[in-house]
């Protein structure tokens, strides 16, 4: 910023009509434009240092955003003509497909629990369908495993028809 | 957004003035750098894509910032933000003409000798002795007001203060250093 001392723009003997801000505006201007005059004299090792300084800010400059880099790639598909849903999304087409194509893996996963939920639901119908079959048609009556004398009866059958297998 | 060579410039046309202010500040070479250093790294990470025309506010905000995270760790907070003198009448001003400091000039030009060197020299010393001397948010206002040029608005913004604080902190700014100034018989 190059600055020289500004002259002074209050006319001798008529200082009445200039007002206070004015005159701190041009004392701030003069101050200044002695501090550029400092300014321009540093230490060599000073103005090295801050040369360094400037170059590794430069070097980690933050890169462009990453959605125009996307927004790139998405217009050089569409202008190879590769795909027809590309086209359809339009500027936004590629974050839209993307974010479907994120949400299908949680889709299917429902799903597979939710068959999965149903196929066990029909096995254990099944089961106690035939159960409850088995016991209707066979000859002994379902009242009778309410029985307690039979419930033991059972029990010593089997014991014994053990004993005498072995 | 600003290209590589547009942030190199910037920051070129910056960091004298920025070291410079720094030192006023701090009163410490090798900490002033090192201010300057973590200010332009933060711009550079962290705003390097934004637009050309938005790095010279968010510049003077970061560097305001790093120059007050440095008092912290340097634990002196309350030289920062206590100084009386900042909460001082406007009254205390008395009679004091801000027409004296100012010299007028007539306009001819004079051809300038080596005393005239050394004289503005030794003004050049006085006055930054006299900037250091202010306390902290008047130096910060009165810096970026008249140095970095910026408006009344856009130094508010970069101070995170009212517009009216800084035209208070500038008119106590002004006033203090054309009445040290005047004192030690310099002239503008």
């Amino acid at each position: 910023m190059n600055r020289s001392i500004p002259h002074s723009t209050v006319p001798p003997g008529n200082t009445a009509v200039i007002s206070q801000a004015q005159l701190q505006d041009e004392f701030g201007e003069r101050i200044a434009a002695r501090l550029d005059m400092g300014a321009k004299v540093l230490p060599h090792d000073v103005t090295a240092r801050l040369l360094a300084i400037r170059l590794q800010a430069v070097g980690r400059r933050k890169p462009a955003r990453v959605a125009n880099v996307r927004a790139r790639t998405a217009s050089a598909v569409f202008g190879s003509g590769n795909t027809a849903s590309m086209s359809m999304g339009g500027a936004g087409g590629p974050g839209f497909w993307r974010r479907i194509a994120s949400g299908l893996p949680l889709v299917v996963l429902v799903a597979g629990l939710f068959t999965i939920h149903m196929v066990q639901n029909e096995d254990r119908l099944r089961e106690l369908a035939e159960v409850d079959t088995d016991l209707l048609t066979d000859d002994l009556p379902p009242a009778a495993y309410t029985d307690p004398g039979f419930i033991e009866f059972l029990k010593n059958g089997l014991q014994q028809t053990e004993r005498q297998d072995r | 957004m600003a290209s590589e060579k547009e942030l190199a410039d910037f920051l070129q046309s910056v960091e004298t003035r920025a070291f410079k202010r720094s030192v006023y500040h701090v009163r410490d070479q090798e900490a002033a750098l090192d201010i300057v250093q973590d200010s332009m790294l933060r711009l550079s990470e962290h705003y390097g894509d934004r637009p050309p025309e938005e790095l010279p506010m968010l510049f003077q905000r970061i560097l305001s910032n790093c120059t007050l995270d440095w008092f912290r760790r340097q634990k002196t907070r309350n030289a920062l933000f206590s100084n009386l003198s900042d909460f001082e009448s406007a009254g205390d001003d008395g009679d004091f003409d801000l027409l004296e400091a100012l010299v007028v000039q007539d306009g001819s030009q004079r051809s300038e000798s080596a005393e005239d060197v050394t004289s503005r020299g030794e003004i050049l010393h006085q006055i930054e002795i006299e900037i250091q001397a202010l306390p902290t948010r008047q130096r910060e206002a009165f810096l970026m007001r008249y140095w970095e040029e910026m408006d009344v608005a856009e130094t508010a913004a970069a101070m995170g203060c009212s517009e009216g604080s800084v035209k208070t902190h500038c008119s106590r700014a002004v006033r203090a250093l054309a009445a040290a100034l005047k004192a030690k018989g310099i002239q503008l």
